[in-house]
């Protein structure tokens, strides 16, 4: 019933505001990292654009140099409050005993194994050899021996992408909505994200949890965080990777404990 | 801005389609000449624009990637030979743009906003000398001198920020006078997509008659760029005459003006920078030299591409200046790979020629062995194949072949 109530609720925000949406999947056995451990961020792929009045996304390097460094910063507070160390890359050749080439090769496979991700998990895809498993994907051998190598338990594989309306698409939209009064809806898109996250076990090669992050409206001027402003950054990390649920297994188990 | 861009428009194609093609095919397109052709940007151009600056940051993480593929042939010789015709017929911007070599057998090449370009090695098979390589690559500074990427953006923005205004004026206007005029905004609609394609043909134009232009100053014969197309058009023709189709043909949804009118045009081109008495070098003897360690490559790969009839036109074309053994060869595999009733003869004839030049490839003696074992001629038939085994010793059928030799 709560569940119905809140398809419901969902459903009616999007109708009137838009939304943010965000669906994570982890392994079984995943526990979210806590206390003492070292992350490794691959070079975060960060991208804001200027939405033209015709829909276009129109990428903007200044906004996007900034957007990236806001979200680098909302990372590293994040992670201080979970107790790990973290290590932001912001070339591919930073680390020692390890070539450039061999962190390409990483972000290239696991670009492969988030697209199956997404498409078997998000698109709706679902694949019977995978069902009940939560996420059941790994980045092999290559990944373990970086662990190895550097001695870092995980790596985090983040993409975000903000489209900033343009004032003509703002404009457009609400025409799109004042014409609802004399009988010519039509609403369209305007200021939307989309970011996700992947998190990968260094000591397993896994991927241990996986999380896709969508806001957008029709409604003109409303805004979900604009990532080129330090608090829009943080929110957008909060929502991504601040909200870690564990696997089904341990949250089984924690259920059990507590009863 | 590749040379020849394979993309699906059908979905584009909407009711009205039709109607409107046949409207606007009549209109032919004047001459885009050479001397009008004046490079817009000059040594060390960067962007200033916010838009294109936005672009420049999207291919710079483009060329990292691309640069780091590993489709890439690496070779250095092979390309600092590149770099140095880029070098040579880049205009003023002939020392900022970057080359690189991809190896896919298919007769294309691109440049990106930030002046690096992308050819692919099937280019390369089909170049009968420097100066056609250099016709290509030409063209394609064309489009960067001509700064053809972020003008054409900056053309699909403008339409397409019209046409979202426009749908919603004439929404809400037939709205309140209570009419629906749903059927011409779709009209209207194909109208834009159709004016993007016409300004990107009028851009290859451009870069057609840009690169004329470069390539007669650096000293080439300008007419080479033309026999490109001639080539083109008549392998694609071979192609689909054995496939028993047409050739494609021009139409409304073409990003490139057909190949047809593009070597009319070229041809005029060319005649207008050719200067009388001038002496132009088609550089073909430093093309073979420094293509000659992939040229096996090279044909092996077209080879493989199941298309007999354009791997023999291209074949023929290549051996207008002089057969050798290792077109007589790939001329062989040809027909031995299509396998149809009588092409293992016309295989063997091939590699018993082949095997007459000195610079037959050991495989041509494999192949000429093997079918002169079928024809029962063993004596003769081991006597190839162990000179196959003397020139690849390390061949991975070595052992195979030495125990037929007996």
């Amino acid at each position: 019933m709560r569940k119905l109530g809140l398809t419901l609720a969902l459903t009616a925000s999007v109708a009137l505001s838009g939304c943010v949406q965000s669906r994570q999947y982890a392994d079984v056995q995943f526990t979210p990292p806590q206390g003492d451990y070292r992350l490794l961020v691959m070079r975060p792929d960060v991208t804001v654009n200027s939405l033209t009045t015709g829909g276009m996304s129109e990428p903007r390097a200044e906004w996007t140099e900034q957007a990236r460094g806001n979200i680098v910063q909302a990372l590293r507070s994040e992670q201080a409050g979970r107790g790990g160390k973290v290590l932001v890359m912001a070339r591919r050749n930073e680390l020692p005993n390890v070539s450039a080439e061999e962190i390409a090769d990483l972000e290239r496979l696991h670009y492969a194994v988030g697209n199956s991700i997404a498409l078997h998990k998000y698109s709706g895809a679902a694949l019977p050899s995978k069902r009940g498993k939560g996420l059941d994907y790994t980045l092999g051998e290559g990944a373990v021996s970086l662990g190895r190598r550097t001695g870092y338990d995980y790596a985090l594989f983040l993409y975000a992408q903000d489209n900033i309306a343009s004032t003509g698409r703002t404009a457009l939209q609400v025409l799109g909505v004042a014409g609802c009064f004399i009988g010519f809806c039509a609403p369209s898109g305007g200021s939307n994200q989309f970011a996700y996250a992947s998190l990968v076990d260094l000591r397993t090669g896994e991927v241990v949890w996986f999380n896709v992050l969508q806001t957008g409206s029709q409604l003109p001027g409303v805004k979900f965080g604009d990532i080129r402003t330090p608090q829009g950054a943080a929110q957008m990390v909060d929502r991504l990777v601040g909200r870690m649920k564990p696997g089904r297994d341990v949250r089984q188990a924690q259920a059990k404990e507590k009863r | 801005m590749c040379m020849r861009c394979e993309i699906s428009r059908r979905s584009l194609l909407a009711g009205g389609g039709a109607l409107a093609a046949s409207m606007a095919t009549g209109i032919a397109q004047a001459r885009t000449r050479p001397a009008d052709m004046v490079p817009l940007i000059g040594p060390g151009f960067k962007p200033t624009d916010e838009d294109e600056k936005g672009l420049w940051q999207l291919m710079d993480r483009a060329e990292e990637e691309i640069s780091g593929s590993n489709l890439l042939i690496k070779d250095p010789e092979l390309v600092s030979y590149l770099q140095d015709i880029i070098g040579r017929v880049g205009g003023p911007a002939a020392k900022d743009m970057r080359i690189y070599l991809a190896h896919i057998p298919d007769f294309n090449a691109m440049m990106f906003p930030s002046g690096f370009s992308v050819i692919f090695t099937g280019l390369l098979l089909r170049m009968r000398n420097e100066a056609q390589l250099a016709g290509v690559i030409a063209h394609e500074s064309g489009h960067f001198l001509r700064r053809h990427m972020i003008r054409s953006w900056r053309d699909t923005r403008r339409k397409s920020d019209l046409f979202a205004i426009g749908a919603m004026a004439a929404g809400m206007g037939g709205a309140a006078g209570g009419v629906y005029l749903g059927d011409y905004v779709q009209l209207a609609q194909l109208g834009t997509i159709l004016s993007l394609f016409a300004y990107s043909r009028a851009m290859e134009a451009e870069a057609d008659a840009m690169g004329a232009r470069l390539i007669a100053e650096a000293g080439y014969p300008p007419m080479e760029m033309a026999t490109v197309w001639e080539q083109l058009i008549g392998e694609e023709e071979a192609s689909a005459r054995y496939r028993r189709k047409r050739r494609r043909r021009g139409t409304l949804f073409d990003t490139h003006p057909s190949p047809t009118s593009r070597m009319a045009d070229l041809r005029l081109s060319a005649a207008e920078v050719t200067v009388a008495g001038r002496a132009y070098d088609n550089g073909r003897a430093r093309y073979l030299s420094k293509l000659a360690p992939i040229r096996q490559m090279l044909l092996e790969d077209q080879v493989k591409l199941n298309d007999p009839g354009g791997s023999q036109y291209l074949l023929n074309t290549l051996a207008q200046d002089g057969w050798n053994g290792m077109l007589r060869y790939y001329e062989g595999e040809v027909w031995r790979l299509r396998n149809r009733a009588g092409d293992d003869a016309r295989a063997a004839q091939s590699y018993a020629v082949a095997v007459a030049y000195p610079d037959a490839p050991a495989e041509a003696w494999r192949w000429h062995g093997l079918s002169l074992i079928k024809e029962g001629r063993s004596g003769e038939g081991k006597a190839a194949l162990g000179r196959y085994l003397q020139m690849k010793p390390g061949a991975p059928d070595a052992p195979f072949i030495r125990q037929m030799v007996g």
